[in-house]
C-alpha cells in the first residue's frame, strides 16, 4: 500500500474511532512517520478530493463522509457521536462504518427536528426529502457552501 | 444539501433565496446514494466514482436530469 493510502486509511479508521479529525502528528503516530510527511500527503489527497483542509493547510475541515467541525448533522452508532458534512453524509456515516446508527439532524427551512433511525437494511421509512442547491458539476468549486 | 420536511418547505426556501427548486430526492434514494458512495470508503481501495460511474449511479436510482451529471456545463434549471 502506498503512503497516501496508508495515510488516506489512517484518517478514515481516526474518524470512525474517535469521531474527531485527526491532526498530522495524530497520523504520524499511527504510521511511524513525520508530521510533515503526513503534511504533503494531506496536500495530495485534498487534491484528489479526498479530504477538504482548513485555511492553514494542515486541519482537516472533511473527510466525506465525515466532519471534522461540528454541522447541525450528528450520528449516533456503537456509542459514538460524528459530525456530518450534510444531510447525504449523515446517511454516508451508518453506510461507511456498516453499523446501525440515528441520524439527528432538521429541516433545511423551519429547524424541525429529525431523528431517523438507520437499521442494517437502511433507513426507517420516511417523507422527509433532501434537496440541493449547487449542480453536481460545481460541488467540489466550495465543497463547503454546496 | 439539507433536509427538509416537505416540499412545500424546499419551495420556501427556494423562495426566500429568489433560486428555483432543484430535483427532489427521498430518503430510499438517499440511502442508495450514500451506500454507492460511502459504503467502501474506510477500504484501502476505496476511490471515488469516475463521472461515467456517477452518471450510472443517479441513473439507477432514477436522478438522470442534468442537475446530477458531473460533467454538465450548465444546468438549466428544473425539469
Amino acid at each position: 500500500m502506498d503512503f497516501d493510502t496508508q495515510v488516506k486509511i489512517s484518517v478514515y479508521r481516526h474518524f470512525a474511532d474517535t469521531g474527531e479529525a485527526p491532526s498530522t502528528v495524530d497520523v504520524a503516530g499511527r504510521l511511524g512517520c513525520t508530521s510533515s510527511e503526513v503534511s504533503d500527503a494531506f496536500t495530495r489527497l485534498r487534491l484528489q478530493r479526498l479530504i477538504l483542509l482548513q485555511e492553514d493547510g494542515a486541519t482537516i475541515r472533511m473527510a466525506p463522509p465525515f466532519s471534522g467541525v461540528p454541522t447541525p448533522h450528528r450520528v449516533e452508532s456503537a456509542g459514538r457521536w460524528y459530525f456530518a458534512n450534510c444531510a447525504w453524509d449523515a446517511l454516508g456515516i451508518p453506510a461507511a462504518l456498516h453499523q446501525t446508527a440515528v441520524v439527528y439532524s432538521e429541516c433545511g427551512q423551519t429547524g424541525e427536528p429529525l431523528r431517523l433511525e438507520v437499521g442494517s437494511a437502511g433507513p426507517e421509512a420516511s417523507n422527509w426529502l433532501f434537496h440541493c442547491l449547487v449542480p453536481a458539476a460545481q460541488w467540489w468549486v466550495d465543497l463547503v457552501f454546496t | 444539501m439539507l433536509f427538509f420536511r416537505s416540499e412545500e418547505r424546499v419551495s420556501e426556501w427556494c423562495g426566500e433565496r429568489g433560486v428555483d427548486p432543484r430535483p427532489l430526492v427521498t430518503v430510499p434514494q438517499l440511502w442508495q446514494l450514500a451506500t454507492a458512495w460511502y459504503s467502501s470508503r474506510l477500504d484501502a481501495t476505496a476511490r471515488r466514482p469516475g463521472p461515467d460511474e456517477i452518471r450510472a449511479i443517479f441513473a439507477r436510482i432514477g436522478l438522470a436530469d442534468p442537475f446530477w451529471d458531473p460533467q454538465a456545463d450548465s444546468f438549466a434549471g428544473p425539469s
